[in-house]
């Protein structure tokens, strides 16, 4: 039996389950769908991992997750404050094991754009800037990329400016995950409900594995019942522009 | 006597100057300050910082940016990007030194220890050292390509803390996030906070004061200092407020009015000291 869940759902849930108990994980600002995630995962899949918040907390106590997750909330059940420039120190030492880690555009090769489109100092376009990534992405082991929302103008053949690239692990979409293969991103899985064909038209780089790759699991049970537990107002779906 | 106005404060600040700002995106951002330097019309600021967010949006607003170096710029969910930084950016008007916090945490670690630079890790595969102030220098031990940032003194630093006394002394409650480096890093501090205490207070537990006074040139009663922005245990972002602030600062006149609003708000007499 499957229970009804929405794309946020899915995505938390996915984001959960890239967590491997015993690691330690970072989540940073602008970030309600890893938080919700963290949070899952140490309740459900990933109990013995480390969870550090941008907040200051390790391992904070997590009773709702929020939308501004700069928040020093964040910090609140945690033994200690880890404040910003420990962060960054543990990041210089290569000790996060996997880092959440938004993004304005990535491309085929997995390099992200969270800076600009057009010219620098006149943009057509102006991202927010890629906040600690380009240090991360090199020194995390993993790091994984999302995005509410996935449009060629997101998954784009080449980015003009690349503001951070490396350990690229998997980049987790509304309608898929990618994963990164010898260099070039390839189909993980593909959600369920979604067509191969929405999912080619909404890709702007050619997706070799597009027909073959199998489908993502769908939530339990257990794993929804928990998302909504640590989220009763659906505070994960304000990614998706809908509060 | 370091206790002042928020007026006789910013005017502290002149045309020009490099300044670093407390808090982060929406979080105890020194919004009263922030807004009285806007009010006062001070020009070619050149903010130093990781994460700006509310304060990079109403200086951008208030024209007074001459160059924004930081890492990521942004009100955060539910706001999202700060779009008066934007648009001012996307007009040329306001020079975006592309960073990373890191990197931009490294300029104000090298100022705070009377450093010429520091090195930073990654930014493998990055454009971003290709077009900001980053150098590549060979480690004089191992022989191996490092890349190295310039140190950055900001001017000022303008924190907004939980707790305060007249000498400038200062707590934080919650995660300080960089307010305790650019104490350090900038040549002068000046404070706007929740409560002004006895010295006594601070005396009693020193190891919470995250500023000492020595750093300090000014300090201001600020009751709500941060609002529309959060303080940890005081008050949460204010969404009405910030909405309201995002529909008016569309347009200069109605920016003019979001300062004129919030004025009184801001703008306290000062009391005198128990």
């Amino acid at each position: 039996m499957s229970a009804s869940y929405s794309p946020a759902d899915i995505m938390a849930v996915a984001m959960a389950r890239l967590i491997r108990d015993g690691e330690v994980v970072f989540v940073g600002v602008n970030s309600p769908l890893p938080l919700a995630a963290a949070t899952l995962a140490r309740r459900h899949n990933a109990p013995n991992c480390t969870f550090i918040s941008v907040g200051g907390g390790i391992n904070p106590t997590v009773d709702k997750i929020m939308a501004a997750t700069s928040t020093a909330d964040l910090g609140r059940g945690s033994a200690s404050i880890f404040d910003n420039q420990e962060i960054y120190g543990l990041n210089g030492r290569g000790g996060f094991d996997l880092t959440f880690l938004g993004m304005a555009q990535v491309d085929a090769k997995g390099r992200v754009n969270s800076s600009f489109v057009g010219e620098r100092d006149k943009p057509k376009v102006r991202f927010p800037g890629g906040g600690g990534g380009p240090a991360i992405l090199p020194m995390s082991k993993r790091a994984v990329l999302w995005r509410a929302g996935h449009s060629p103008k997101i998954f784009v053949e080449e980015v003009r400016f690349t503001t951070s690239a490396g350990n690229v692990d998997r980049i987790v979409t509304p309608l898929c995950i990618f994963r990164k293969e010898d260099g070039r991103l390839v189909l993980e899985s593909i959600h369920p409900g979604v067509t191969r064909a929405e999912l080619a038209e909404k890709t702007g780089f050619r997706i070799p594995n597009l027909e073959s790759a199998p489908v993502t699991p769908e939530p339990t049970a257990a794993e929804l019942s928990i998302i909504r537990e640590i989220d009763p107002d659906n505070v994960r779906r304000v990614e998706f522009g809908l509060q | 006597m370091k206790q002042m106005t928020l007026e006789q404060a910013a005017r502290l600040v002149a045309n020009d100057q490099i300044v670093t700002i407390g808090g982060t995106l929406s979080q105890r951002i020194p919004a009263a300050m922030v807004r009285e330097l806007a009010r006062q019309g001070v020009k070619g600021l050149h903010l130093i910082k990781p994460s700006p967010g509310f304060d990079a949006d109403v200086l951008a607003a208030g024209g007074c940016l001459a160059s924004v170096r930081a890492g990521m710029t942004t009100l955060e969910q539910p706001f999202g990007m700060a779009p008066s930084f934007r648009r001012a950016a996307e007009r040329g008007e306001l020079e975006v030194i592309e960073n990373a916090c890191p990197a931009v945490m490294a300029s104000l670690q090298a100022a705070a220890f009377g450093l010429p630079f520091q090195a930073v890790a990654g930014f493998e595969g990055s454009d971003v050292p290709g077009v900001a102030p980053f150098a590549t220098v060979k480690d004089p031990f191992s022989g191996k390509d490092t890349l190295v940032v310039p140190a950055v003194r900001p001017d000022w630093a303008i924190l907004h803390v939980h707790e305060a006394d007249v000498r400038g002394n200062a707590r934080i409650y919650g995660t300080p996030v960089w307010d305790r480096l650019m104490s350090r890093a900038a040549k002068r501090v000046i404070l706007t906070a929740e409560k002004i205490l006895d010295t006594s207070h601070f005396v009693a537990q020193p190891e919470m004061t995250v500023v000492p006074e020595l750093f300090v040139e000014a300090v201001v009663h600020a009751p709500a200092g941060a609002w529309p922005t959060a303080v940890f245990d005081c008050y949460d972002i204010d969404g009405p407020a910030m909405r309201h602030y995002l529909e008016l600062s569309r347009t200069p006149d109605g920016f003019r009015k979001y300062l004129d609003e919030t004025e009184a708000h801001d703008r306290r007499p000062m009391e005198v000291a128990a």
